[in-house]
């Protein structure tokens, strides 16, 4: 999940209280409130799903998708998005599902004409969304792209933007599309009017993640021994800040507190495979490596609303998977079974 | 429940016999038939055999077995859980030879077409001192036929039907009482163009599968040479070569596509003895794997020998070694791998009622010796009036599987520290024969299994990794009943199968154990056919029983049954030529199923097969 999706989710709930003075604005929906739980799927399974869970009462729904829409989600779910009052379901094999935020009803899909979709962001109504594009003989991705539909409810792909290998997320801005272009080390900007590259800027590592700290934007990067992060001016699209810091088996996953402490989870990865969580700030002199150590750690999530740091343990694919919650002091507050992959959360 | 008891089966219970002279009966009768006391078999009747030949051996073995076939597709990947166990727990062997890969340590049914044999065998239970490697479930053993003195045969099938299905097989062969020669050639050709009802799209639209196609060809060759009186040499080569667009799961739209391509010989020269058989075998495996542009080949060179021979007229024993040479050149590393492993069986018929057999093996690969495997069973006929027997089967044995290439080299992820799977078995069953006007044999077995080590791969990251990690509990109970009897000149002939299988993954969650994924743990089938002046008409049904996807809570998959029906005409003749003809109509009910989560399956299809026999 993106972090700017629970900016998005803040913003949309402020919108929503704002909107419920003034009357007109839609009743709260089931899921308009409470954590969204992103269940990535097994490979070859094809069995992503979202489950909701009701944070005050601990009350967990399964398989939402299915439960709302009475068919499977079918699919690994990459990414879960929510802009312009709709959620977007990005599954990396091959689709994109738009379901309505209160009641999970399908609303449309991108289907077709996609190979490994990543994630998606939305400008002057169209949808962008990030893709692999398929696999080569040696498994590389030279043929790249960020795909462009016309229409926020799905729909046909328009064009398919060359990118450099491996886009990641994207971040919209007024007209412009972030692309973080993770192979290459390269923040590709789209311009969503022309649906071209207006610049490429190169950053250290491998681009992750986009989020928006104290009125900047920010592109976190990573690589075997550090932590990169690189800020833009949204005026003349050009480097702003940067900072980084030396941190061993960084992966793509963070998550942001209130205070904008960024919580990094570590991994080894094989053989000897040992997990962890490291918290950095850009804004304090913080670094506190292995804030959390275990094994298994596959996504994080923060709850702005009860300050609580979520992780997921995949417990290796081979059934469901776990999410344990953990305050800002560290203690354990609660674990629960989850599907097939957890990776990240939309709180709402 | 009461449901399965509903289905029918056709079943060959009792060894079909060979049709050359006794002696050699008890030759070309693999060790299993021999030593393999208390232990129970299928011997699938070659008119079974003969109505799959158009059809797939994961076909065969779901609709006719216990075996539990995991299908990715129609014409995909199939393979068996035998017992429980997955789908590399199951030996396979081709006229002696073993050949599941040794880099994937399992073999794809789908491209083991029946139309390359004669005869299949199933054996059930661990017995890695009989069989070696990879019998830890069961072991499938399929082999070819020599005839002598038949003169010139001949055979042409056409087999055409729903989807695009277009086989087409022919054979020829000429015996005298020296020599025997038989050539067949096939192909198989499925368009699999099938609607499904596509439920990973809005709407769940009927939509036409539209990258299932599916070719196969092959080539078999077998010959036999009576040398002389005490000596005879027999060879067989299969090439076969299968091209496969891989169908994708609901919701994918990979095109990916699957080359494989087989040869696999075999030579064996047979030296007989006063109550002895010397037996020299050499083979050669050699398998080449294209998926979109990687290549995987593999190839086994075996040496064996064995020497059979009785002592008295109650003591039988074999005593053999075997070498197996393994080059593997996979896309991601090359290696080789040797192994040696000994073997001796005897047998002791204490009376015409009672007869024990005891099998040992010791097996060494690369470093490492496997422990010493033993297997002992017994055969107790306790009551035997003229209409009627009862048979007691008892077993126990011991089977293990060593890490396949890939699970030691591949790269990355590759463990080179991993330790072989081990398995203990036991089994006991009871035989009903009754003989007459109504006949019938019925089979009840009782087995329990433990399979330790079990190798599964985890992620560790990004990257994918096997570990010993899994411990696995099995029992359950297998009934099998055949029975038949004339009515009015209409010969009727019943089936029925019916297994519990529990597999109880003692790892995820030890304190609450839970059925492994993909295991249904209730399976039955059977089939009703009736008989009158050459028209046979015959319905079948198989039951797959609720399975999860997953470990612990995972996603339950629907049980299904699924319906058969055939119409034969199996006495139609022009002058001297035989041409039978049959019509078969397969998911007579289009029933919309799922073996695998969200793999399509295909409704109703027709199949219209006609055989010449020259």
């Amino acid at each position: 999940m993106n972090y700017k999706n629970q900016l998005g989710a803040l913003a949309l709930i402020f919108l929503l209280f704002s909107c419920e003075e003034s009357g007109s604005e839609r009743p709260l929906g089931v899921y308009d409130t409470g954590v969204l739980i992103m269940n990535e799927g097994a490979f070859g399974t094809n069995d992503g799903e979202v489950f909701h869970l009701d944070p005050a009462t601990g009350e967990m729904k399964e398989n939402i998708f299915e439960a709302e829409n009475n068919r499977p989600f079918a699919g690994l779910l990459e990414d879960i998005v929510i802009e312009e009052d709709r959620v977007y379901l990005v599954a990396n094999t091959g689709k994109v599902e738009i379901v309505n935020p209160g009641d999970f009803k399908s609303i449309g899909a991108v289907i077709g004409d996609l190979d490994q979709p990543r994630s998606l962001a939305t400008s002057r109504g169209k949808l962008f969304i990030s893709d692999y594009g398929p696999y080569d003989a040696d498994y590389n991705t030279p043929d790249s792209y960020v795909a462009v539909v016309s229409s926020l409810d799905g729909g046909v792909v328009k064009k398919k933007i060359e990118v450099s290998n491996k886009p990641e997320d994207l971040f919209a801005v007024g007209k412009y599309v972030f692309v973080a272009g993770s192979e290459e080390g390269k923040i590709e900007i789209i311009d969503a009017e022309t649906e071209t590259i207006t610049k490429t800027i190169e950053v250290s590592g491998k681009p992750a993640q986009f989020f928006e700290a104290r009125g900047d934007l920010w592109v976190y990067s990573y690589d075997a021994n550090m932590i990169y992060f690189q800020s833009f001016h949204l005026d003349n699209l050009t480097k702003q800040n940067s900072q980084e810091m030396p941190l061993a088996n960084a992966t793509s996953r963070i998550a942001l507190d209130e205070e904008d402490r960024i919580y990094i989870l570590t991994s080894s990865g094989w053989p000897d495979y040992s997990d962890g969580i490291t918290i950095f700030s850009l804004f304090e002199s913080i670094f506190i490596p292995d804030w959390k150590t275990g094994s298994g750690f596959y996504g994080i999530g923060y709850d702005l609303q009860r300050e609580e740091i979520y992780v997921t343990n995949s417990n290796g694919f081979q059934g469901n998977g776990s999410v344990t919650v953990y305050s800002k002091d560290g203690t354990e507050v609660t674990n629960m079974e989850v599907g097939r992959g957890p990776s990240g959360f939309l709180f709402r | 429940m009461t449901l399965l008891f509903w289905v029918f089966s056709v079943f060959g219970l009792v060894p079909e016999q060979d049709t050359v002279s006794l002696e050699q009966v008890e030759v070309y009768a693999p060790a299993l038939d021999r030593f393999a006391q208390g232990q129970k078999l299928i011997n699938f009747e070659s008119k079974v055999l003969e109505s799959y030949s158009a059809r797939s051996l994961a076909e065969l073995l779901q609709e006719q077995s216990p075996v539990f076939i995991r299908q990715y597709g129609a014409g995909m990947l199939a393979s068996p859980s035998f017992r429980g166990t997955s789908a590399g727990h199951t030996a396979i062997f081709w006229n002696g030879l073993p050949i599941n890969s040794p880099s994937l340590g399992q073999s794809d049914l789908s491209i083991l077409p029946l139309e390359a044999i004669d005869q299949a065998q199933l054996h059930f239970g661990s017995s890695g001192a009989l069989f070696g490697n990879e019998a830890i479930g069961g072991s499938l053993h399929l082999n070819s036929k020599t005839d002598f003195g038949k003169g010139f045969e001949g055979k042409i099938a056409q087999t055409v039907g729903s989807f695009g299905l277009f086989n087409t097989a022919l054979s020829g062969g000429f015996s005298s009482n020296k020599f025997s020669s038989k050539t067949r050639v096939y192909r198989q050709f499925a368009l699999n163009d099938f609607s499904f009802r596509d439920i990973s799209r809005p709407g769940s639209p009927e939509v036409n599968e539209d990258h299932a196609q599916t070719e196969q060809r092959g080539m078999v060759q077998d010959l036999a040479w009576n040398i002389s009186d005490k000596s005879q040499l027999k060879a067989a080569f299969w090439w076969n070569k299968a091209e496969r667009e891989i169908q994708p799961v609901m919701g994918s739209n990979t095109v990916d596509h699957q080359s494989d391509e087989s040869f696999r010989a075999v030579l064996d020269y047979f030296r007989f003895g006063t109550g002895s058989v010397w037996n020299l075998k050499a083979g050669w495996v050699q398998d080449k794997m294209i998926f979109n542009e990687s290549l995987n080949e593999t190839r086994q060179f075996f040496a064996a020998t064995d020497w059979d021979f009785a002592k008295g007229n109650s003591w039988q024993f074999k005593a053999g070694l075997r070498a197996t040479f393994i080059q593997g050149d996979l896309s991601t590393y090359s290696t080789t791998d040797q192994r040696v492993e000994l073997y001796q069986s005897g047998r002791w018929t204490a009376s015409e009622d009672l007869s024990l057999s005891l099998n040992l093996r010791q097996f060494a690969y690369l470093d490492n010796l496997v422990p010493f495997l033993p297997g002992i069973g017994g055969d107790w006929k306790f009551w035997d009036s003229d209409s009627q027997q009862l048979l007691l089967k008892a077993s126990v044995g011991k089977g293990f599987k060593i890490p396949t290439l890939n699970d030691q080299f591949w790269s990355p992820g590759g463990n080179p520290n991993l330790l072989p799977e081990e398995s203990v078995s036991g089994e006991i069953g009871l035989n009903w024969l009754k003989k007459g006007g109504f006949s019938w044999d019925q089979s009840l077995t009782y087995y329990r299994m433990q399979v330790d080590n079990w190798i599964i791969w985890l992620p560790q990251g990004s990257v994918w990794s096997p570990e010993n990690i899994r411990e696995v509990q099995n029992q359950g109970i297998e009934y099998q009943g055949k029975a038949n009897w004339k009515i009015g000149g209409i010969k009727w002939d019943l089936g029925l199968s019916y297994t519990f299988s529990e597999a109880l993954d003692l790892t995820s969650e030890p304190a609450n154990p839970r059925q492994l994924p993909y295991t249904p743990k209730h399976q039955a089938n059977g089939n009703l056919s009736a008989e009158y002046a050459g028209v046979v008409l015959n319905l079948g049904s198989f039951f797959v029983g609720q399975r999860a996807i997953g470990t612990g809570n995972a996603r339950i998959l629907d049980s299904y049954q699924i319906w058969n029906a055939g119409l034969q005409f199996s006495d139609l003749k022009w002058g001297n030529t035989r041409f039978p003809l049959s019509f078969q109509v397969l998911n007579l009910l289009d029933k919309d199923y799922q073996v695998l989560y969200l793999r399509a399956m295909p409704g109703r299809s027709y199949q219209f097969n006609l055989t010449i026999h020259l």
